[in-house]
């Protein structure tokens, strides 16, 4: 009975030593972290998606903290959440870019590009991409979908062999344009009222793009005759020049005029 | 003297905790990545190890042996050891914010390193005097430190190197440690303990 009695003094003696010591040194080493980091991990989605520039919501919060602005401010959480993101640090004015609209330029499906050869090998495009793609053209999607597996939003999706974009999921993040190979993918401003694009990146002339695809861009310049034309041909590939579009008119019937129906609205 | 430079290169070397008594293994593999967090880790741990081995040797002497409380030891050293590792973490929080972040959970996790209360409870079998504790968990926490360093540094240039797909990753990592136990093998003889 005494042993026992003994263990506990001993051990709660020494427990309780300890304990003062870590209390004492608990206080003078107490760190102050800023309650408004707190307060922004409160507010931001927390998806660590990176899309501002920073390799997490907490370090964009501490950033933002530090440096009194929200940089390109957190794209995926929308106009509400960026308000008080701006609230909490005492800003006034904008606090994020508006988003904008994804698209993918090139919209031709499985069976519509032409395939010579057959790729065997890792199911990734870059890999794919390091030995020509195994797509007869040069420029087109190679549809393994490197974009697919690397959206933290799940945004993009295949379709008969096509990649497809459910904008409203899309965060902006715009990591799809970093890892595509072939470069296809291109933010385009949400503000018109009818979005189209040419929904192909083919710069060879119009024999080279007819045989390796039914639906690429031969570089005709019908779109581009129109009165008011927002189109404009380089390279033998017809683009849109979205800060010269006054009204829908020119866009659309440009977008009718197209031989090979390459010109895409956004929701096609 | 003699006997604890005796100590110290054996326990730095001879019978390195990590690679002869395969104790800590888990921050080895955990922290060896970055040869910065590893300096940060095996000075936490040095600090650690030869504190918990003072204040354990004088708790031993002084409080379990004298009231016959043998029985005690474990439960007092892991008190020790806890309470230390609370403190290291408290200072590194305060003085160093990247290397708090860059250490992450294997800073709390030296509580449950088991090279220290291997070294803590060795100290008692081998019967040291206090000086020799001392020493003993300081070169003990040293060869740790001395371990991780090269681990880091081998595994720094291995980012580099073309390692076949099977073998990336945690198996490399443990081929390695394994040549290194293998080099360190080469000290036994150096010192006849």
């Amino acid at each position: 009975m005494d042993n026992i009695l003994l263990a506990i003094i001993v051990l709660g003696s020494i427990g309780f030593c300890f304990s003062l010591i870590l209390a004492f040194l608990g206080a003078k080493l107490k760190v102050e972290e800023d309650p408004r980091i707190k307060k922004l991990m409160e507010i931001l989605p927390g998806l660590n998606c990176g899309a501002c520039g920073f390799s997490g919501c907490r370090a964009f919060a501490e950033a933002a903290v530090k440096e009194k602005r929200t940089f390109k401010g957190c794209l995926p959480a929308g106009e509400k959440v960026n308000k008080e993101i701006g609230e909490v640090l005492g800003l006034k004015g904008p606090t994020h870019k508006p988003s904008e609209l994804l698209i993918c330029q090139c919209g031709a499906k499985k069976d519509e590009k032409k395939l010579s050869t057959e790729y065997i090998g890792p199911l990734t495009c870059r890999a794919a991409e390091s030995i020509g793609g195994g797509l007869d053209c040069p420029y087109g999607c190679i549809g393994l979908g490197d974009c697919l597996k690397m959206c933290p939003a799940k945004a993009i999706y295949m379709e008969e062999g096509r990649i497809r974009i459910d904008q409203n999921k899309c965060i902006n993040c715009g990591k799809c344009i970093e890892v595509c190979p072939r470069n296809l993918f291109v933010f385009i401003p949400r503000s018109q009222t009818a979005n189209c694009y040419v929904a192909c990146s083919n710069k060879d002339k119009t024999l080279l793009v007819k045989k390796v695809c039914e639906k690429g861009c031969i570089g005709c310049g019908l779109c581009t005759r129109v009165t008011e034309s927002p189109y404009k041909l380089k390279d033998n590939l017809s683009r849109v020049e979205y800060e010269k579009i006054s009204s829908a008119g020119p866009l659309i019937e440009g977008k009718n005029k197209c031989p090979t129906k390459c010109i895409f609205s956004i929701n096609d | 003297m003699n006997e604890l430079i005796l100590i110290f290169i054996s326990t730095l070397l001879v019978n390195n905790l990590v690679l002869s008594y395969f104790l800590g293994i888990c921050p080895f593999l955990g922290v060896s990545g970055k040869i910065e967090s590893s300096i940060g880790m095996g000075m936490a741990v040095t600090f650690v190890m030869t504190m918990a081995t003072t204040i354990s040797w004088l708790i031993y002497h002084l409080l379990l042996l004298k009231f016959d409380l043998i029985f005690l030891e474990y439960v007092a050293f892991i008190l020790v050891i806890a309470s230390l590792v609370q403190i290291v973490e408290m200072f590194i929080r305060k003085f160093s914010s990247s290397l708090y972040q860059s250490l992450g959970i294997y800073l709390p996790l030296i509580t449950t390193n088991c090279a220290i209360l291997g070294v803590a409870l060795f100290m008692v079998t081998k019967k040291y005097e206090f000086f020799e504790a001392v020493i003993f968990g300081f070169s003990g926490g040293l060869g740790f430190s001395l371990v991780l360093l090269i681990m880091a540094g081998i595994r720094e240039e291995l980012n580099f190197a073309d390692v076949p797909g099977n073998f990336k990753g945690a198996p490399i990592t443990l081929i390695t440690a394994g040549l290194l136990a293998l080099i360190f093998m080469g000290f036994s003889g150096l010192v006849s303990s």
